[in-house]
């Protein structure tokens, strides 16, 4: 099912039974799986790596070139793990030479006017909803949601499974596992909600919330926190996670 | 008598009324119903299931119609419906409803620019202004004659009273009652819309009972369900204080503060 209206170049490798939409456009240097849907006047630029199931809603742009006045059409990809949906005139980028790729995981959600921006990891099953708009280099790790209109400063981190309210400016990192929101990026307690959702047990969240009353609380500053947690909390999966993701952060974790 | 571009794609199951104009690269898919003398611009789509009226305007690019941003959504038949008069601006997304109520809708006149989003089982009013790049959640309800200013994103299950303005780059989480102006952040009452009331005819007289049914809600000496208690022992309930009061009775996600 591919239209004889789409400009598409014999150069690229598309999997069998991908259905490619009027007006639609495929560059040289670009790979799509099989079962993927491109729709009308989508445009798959060179570098594109797609997996299967992937559908690519009208006037969205993959693989664009970076927003950076440093690129200088040096060679660089943008991957896109299988089911992941991206939704109209969302924009995503390639990388540029400080990493040569950016990613967007399996079955995530892109919605409308979303950009993603050179050099950026999203990890799996993430949500990004409307016009989310990033900087370059930023991680979002894998369950994260994003809420709409949310801006993202560069080089920022975001833990697995934590949520974004919608409207909020992200200029330091948010750790794993919470919610955030305010005028001025808080922490506003666990995202119980989506944990539960995904089946986290009971002492899971218990081991996750005595962790975040440390490192929240208004006895510590946030390195004698992560030694506290260390001496009295059981050190879980999610715990050491929650850990190693402060002890890494170069931007500093937000507030309370 | 239809003027389709040559490069249109129009399907022929689609049902076109009479004078339509659809220019290049519009797409126009089957089950479509486009009322007399409505122009589809370059490059917008109109998905399957969708209803426009007469003499509406659907600029570049916009796409009309499209799937639910909502991960539930597994395909069934839903269907969007668009008033008479309505002009939609270049980019914007207006999705078709859900399972939930089976459609969303858009009323007559109603204005909606640059990179707005409606999206599933939204019920949009008459006369509505949607400015540039207003991002609209799902089951969202806009009353007759709002206007939202540019880069308004509104929360799920809101709604928003008659004639209300809300002020720009605002962050809608709790409802709008009817005939007010909210801004600032968080977003508050800031009094009533006057210049849009005036402009629509609203007496002086009427403009008075609605500022004195406010000053009791937006009061110090009240909360909100005292506040409407006393208004139905004070004032005598007309149309528009009766809005008031069922508006606020019937909000499920609690009315903006003052400020």
């Amino acid at each position: 099912m591919i239209s004889s209206k789409a400009i598409i170049s014999p150069k690229a490798i598309i999997g069998s039974s991908t259905v490619i939409k009027d007006f639609a456009i495929i560059e040289d240097d670009v790979q799509i799986g099989e079962n993927c849907e491109i729709h009308y006047n989508a445009q798959v630029e060179s570098g594109a790596r797609i997996g299967n199931g992937v559908k690519i809603f009208k006037s969205a742009v993959i693989s664009c070139v970076p927003q950076d006045k440093k690129f200088n059409n040096e060679y660089s990809v943008l991957e896109i793990g299988d089911n992941t949906v991206i939704r109209e005139f969302a924009t995503l980028s390639r990388g540029t030479s400080a990493l040569g790729r950016s990613a967007i995981g399996s079955n995530c959600l892109v919605m409308s006017y979303v950009h993603v921006a050179h050099d950026s990891i999203i990890g799996s099953n993430v949500i990004l909803a409307n016009s989310v708009n990033m900087g370059g280099h930023v991680y979002i790790d894998d369950w994260a949601t994003v809420g709409g209109m949310v801006g993202i400063h560069q080089f920022v981190k975001i833990g697995a499974h934590s949520f974004i309210a919608f409207g909020s400016r992200v200029t330091q990192d948010v750790p794993p596992y919470i919610l955030a929101g305010g005028t001025n990026l808080g922490y506003k307690g666990l995202n119980l909600v989506g944990l539960k959702r995904r089946g986290f047990t009971e002492d899971q969240i218990k081991n996750i919330k005595s962790t975040y009353n440390l490192i929240y609380g208004n006895e510590y500053n946030i390195s004698d926190a992560v030694k506290a947690v260390k001496d009295t909390v059981e050190l879980t999966a999610e715990v050491q996670n929650i850990i190693q993701f402060i002890e890494t952060s170069e931007r500093g974790i937000i507030r309370k | 008598m239809s003027n389709i571009g040559r490069f249109a794609v129009v399907s022929p199951k689609a049902e076109l009324g009479s004078n339509v104009i659809i220019k290049d690269f519009a797409v126009i898919e089957d089950d479509v119903v486009l009322g007399n003398d409505t122009v589809v611009e370059q490059n917008a789509i109109i998905k399957s299931g969708t209803t426009i009226g007469s003499s509406c305007r659907i600029y570049n690019g916009a796409v009309v119609g499209s799937d639910p941003q909502d991960l539930k959504y597994k395909n069934e038949p839903t269907r969007l419906f668009i008033g008479d008069n309505t002009v939609v601006r270049e980019y914007a997304t207006i999705a078709r409803g859900t399972a939930y109520s089976g459609k969303t809708t858009v009323g007559k006149n109603t204005y909606i620019m640059n990179y707005s989003h409606i999206a599933h089982d939204d019920i949009i009013g008459d006369n509505v202004i949607l400015v540039n790049c207003v991002e609209i959640a799902g089951h969202v309800t806009i009353e007759d004659w709002v206007y939202v200013s540019t880069l308004v994103g509104i929360h799920q299950f809101v709604k928003v009273g008659r004639h209300s303005l809300i002020s720009y780059i605002s962050k809608v989480t709790q409802d709008i009652p009817p005939f007010i102006i909210a801004g600032g952040n968080p977003l508050t009452y800031m009094g009533l819309n006057l210049v849009g009331l005036r402009r629509r005819g609203f007496t002086n007289e009427r403009i008075a009972k609605i500022k004195e049914a406010y000053s009791y809600i937006y009061s110090d000496k009240y909360n909100v369900s005292d506040s409407l208690k006393a208004i139905k022992d004070s004032m005598e309930i007309n149309e528009d204080i009766g809005h008031i009061l069922s508006f606020i009775e019937t909000s499920e996600r609690g009315i903006v503060r003052n400020r």
